[in-house]
């Protein structure tokens, strides 16, 4: 998997480099527009993360032109506006998702996983962690052999991580996933929430799955 | 006391000090000199002879005064009472247009007459005033965007590498204590940097809302869903007394942004055990939602400086909830962009009830 990153702060870029190569991606990276747009178009990347503000061409023509030439390369924006409009306007050009600085790193390599994997996504009706099921047409969910009531915001919850097992879940990525938020709700809803799901679906049984990563998020996954 | 009531009452006592100083000159006239005169002409005439001859009595002369000095006096009067209106209607006219500007109409001039008299000069130096006023808001303005700008590399950058040695494996516990603890700040401070971005983007008025027809008695019940989770740990009870069906036009986003805002709010600032209730109704012509909470009250001296930004009413509150002190600034801005109004009622001691009221589709 190839990643182009492309970011005018040196230090930014270095850390998210170096977070995507943990991440065992390979990444090139560029710091401006004009350098991106002849890389994109030679290179095949698996995604782009393009900040909007760069030197010379910004990162909204770049993408404009990339998308012109039909490249359809998974892109994820990125930008200190954080503007609801430039949003729309970057999903409007064809990104495929949007991040507002300053992010979490975590967010970051969540979301870039989420690019390059929607093509295979889980779409199976039932989804499966160990021994923690989910039937996404009836909306049951069992663990072992007890079924486990869920009020509709719990089940988005649980399909989202299930859909997203053995990833890391940033809370920012599940605000927008589950509640449909576009903005930092400034409360601990997400924690409280995860919480209450934990309570039933970890609380009577062995293993836990729903493991709690400090300081990134939420991941749902068989083994510590 | 108004200019023209004591130009008049100046005016006034003048044209009675004129007055009384003519009715005294005839008087005098009348009675000293004429007098005299007339004792003169009795000793001449009752030299002569006693025919009798017509003459002008004292009392008639008075008459005669009142009957011309009164009708003056009240002419001049009503004239003065006229004259001074005329002369002072472009003073009413300017201080009216004064009392118009506040802050977010300081680019607006007041028209002048342009005859160049002196109240057209006072116009002119009040455009002047509103002018410079008007730049330095601008630049408070610009500046408070664009710090919220500048910081947000910075954080991004702390952020980042932060989260980069969190993921060196061979930290010891105590060490990746700390750094979370540094992550929780720099997260926190990213929080308060998005909050005054977005309050220094409304006041530059660079944020579109994006307006549709929205079911606001859903937006309601989802938010006292979250509300009743939301308050759990705290133990206090949330309730939603009525909800009925509303729709509204506004921006789904901000309307949602606003409703949690005010339940985190009315469970944070809450008791524990305490007990947080919502009502969603029609009233003269607006939908009104109210949101009330048991906690403590809001004294009456800080009641109007809640909504100020990074207002916290106890200094000691601050430290212990976590939070950007811009909720409720957050709220206000979404309430009056969908031409509604937002209010808070409270005491020591009562419930303290948040009103929203936003114009019906």
């Amino acid at each position: 998997m190839r990643v182009l990153v492309v970011e005018d702060e040196k230090k930014t870029a270095s850390f998210v480099r170096k977070a995507l190569q943990a991440e065992s991606f390979a990444v090139d990276v560029m710091a401006n527009g004009e350098d991106a747009l002849l890389a994109a178009t030679g290179t095949p990347f698996d995604a782009i993360v393009l900040d909007i503000m760069l030197p010379g061409r910004d990162g909204l023509s770049v993408l404009r032109q990339l998308r012109e030439r039909k490249n359809t390369t998974p892109v994820l924006l990125l930008s200190a506006r954080g503007e609801v409009n430039e949003r729309v306007e970057g999903l409007n050009l064809g990104a495929d998702d949007y991040l507002p600085k300053p992010f979490e790193l975590a967010e970051l390599v969540a979301r870039v996983r989420a690019l390059v994997r929607r093509v295979g996504e889980n779409k199976s009706v039932v989804l499966r962690v160990a021994d923690l099921t989910l039937d996404t047409l009836t909306r049951k969910a069992r663990r072992a052999e007890t079924e486990i009531e869920l009020t509709s915001r719990e089940y988005r919850l649980l399909e989202f991580l299930m859909r997203s097992a053995g990833r890391i879940c940033g809370r920012m990525m599940i605000c927008e996933k589950v509640w449909d938020y576009n903005f930092d709700p400034g409360t601990n809803l997400v924690d409280v929430y995860i919480r209450r799901l934990r309570g039933k679906i970890d609380a009577d049984f062995e293993p836990k799955l729903l493991h709690t990563v400090r300081g990134a998020g939420y991941i749902l996954k068989e083994q510590q | 006391m108004t200019i023209r009531t004591r130009l008049n009452l100046w005016y006034s006592a003048i044209l009675c000090a004129v007055a009384l100083v003519v009715v005294a000159a005839a008087l005098y006239h009348e009675l000293v000199l004429e007098h005299r005169h007339h004792r003169q002409i009795v000793k001449e005439e009752s030299e002569r002879s006693q025919t009798g001859e017509p003459e002008i009595n004292s009392g008639d002369l008075v008459d005669i005064l009142t009957w011309t000095v009164t009708p003056a006096v009240v002419l001049g009067l009503a004239g003065g009472w006229w004259l001074t209106r005329r002369a002072l209607t472009p003073v009413t006219k300017l201080t009216n247009a004064v009392e118009k500007i506040h802050e977010k109409n300081l680019g607006e001039k007041i028209p002048r007459t342009g005859n160049g008299d002196e109240l057209d000069r006072l116009t002119e130096v009040f455009n002047d005033m509103t002018a410079r006023l008007n730049d330095s808001f601008n630049r408070i303005r610009e500046f408070t965007l664009h710090a919220s700008h500048e910081l947000k590399t910075p954080l991004t950058i702390l952020c980042g590498e932060t989260e980069t040695e969190l993921r060196d494996e061979s930290l010891t516990s105590d060490e990746r204590e700390r750094l979370v603890s540094h992550l929780d700040e720099v997260r926190r401070l990213s929080k308060i940097v998005d909050g005054l971005t977005l309050l220094a983007k409304a006041d530059a008025g660079q944020i579109a809302l994006q307006f549709e027809t929205v079911r606001f008695d859903e937006l309601v019940r989802d938010n006292f869903a979250d509300s009743q989770i939301l308050a759990e740990p705290q133990g206090v009870q949330v309730e939603l007394a009525a909800c009925a069906e509303i729709s509204v036009r506004g921006d789904r986003h901000r309307l949602r942004q606003l409703l949690l805002n005010l339940a985190d709010n009315a469970v944070k600032y809450n008791q524990p055990n305490g007990r947080v209730t919502m009502n969603l109704r029609r009233a003269e012509g607006f939908a009104e939602f109210k949101i009330s909470n048991s906690g403590p009250g809001i004294p009456p001296e800080i009641l109007p400086r809640v909504f100020d930004r990074f207002f916290r009413g106890d200094p000691a509150h601050s430290q212990t909830l976590d939070g950007c002190g811009l909720g409720l600034s957050i709220a206000q801005w979404i309430a009056s962009a969908h031409g509604g109004k937002i209010q808070v009622e409270s005491a020591p001691s009562k419930l303290t009830t948040v009103t929203v009221r936003l114009p019906l589709t």
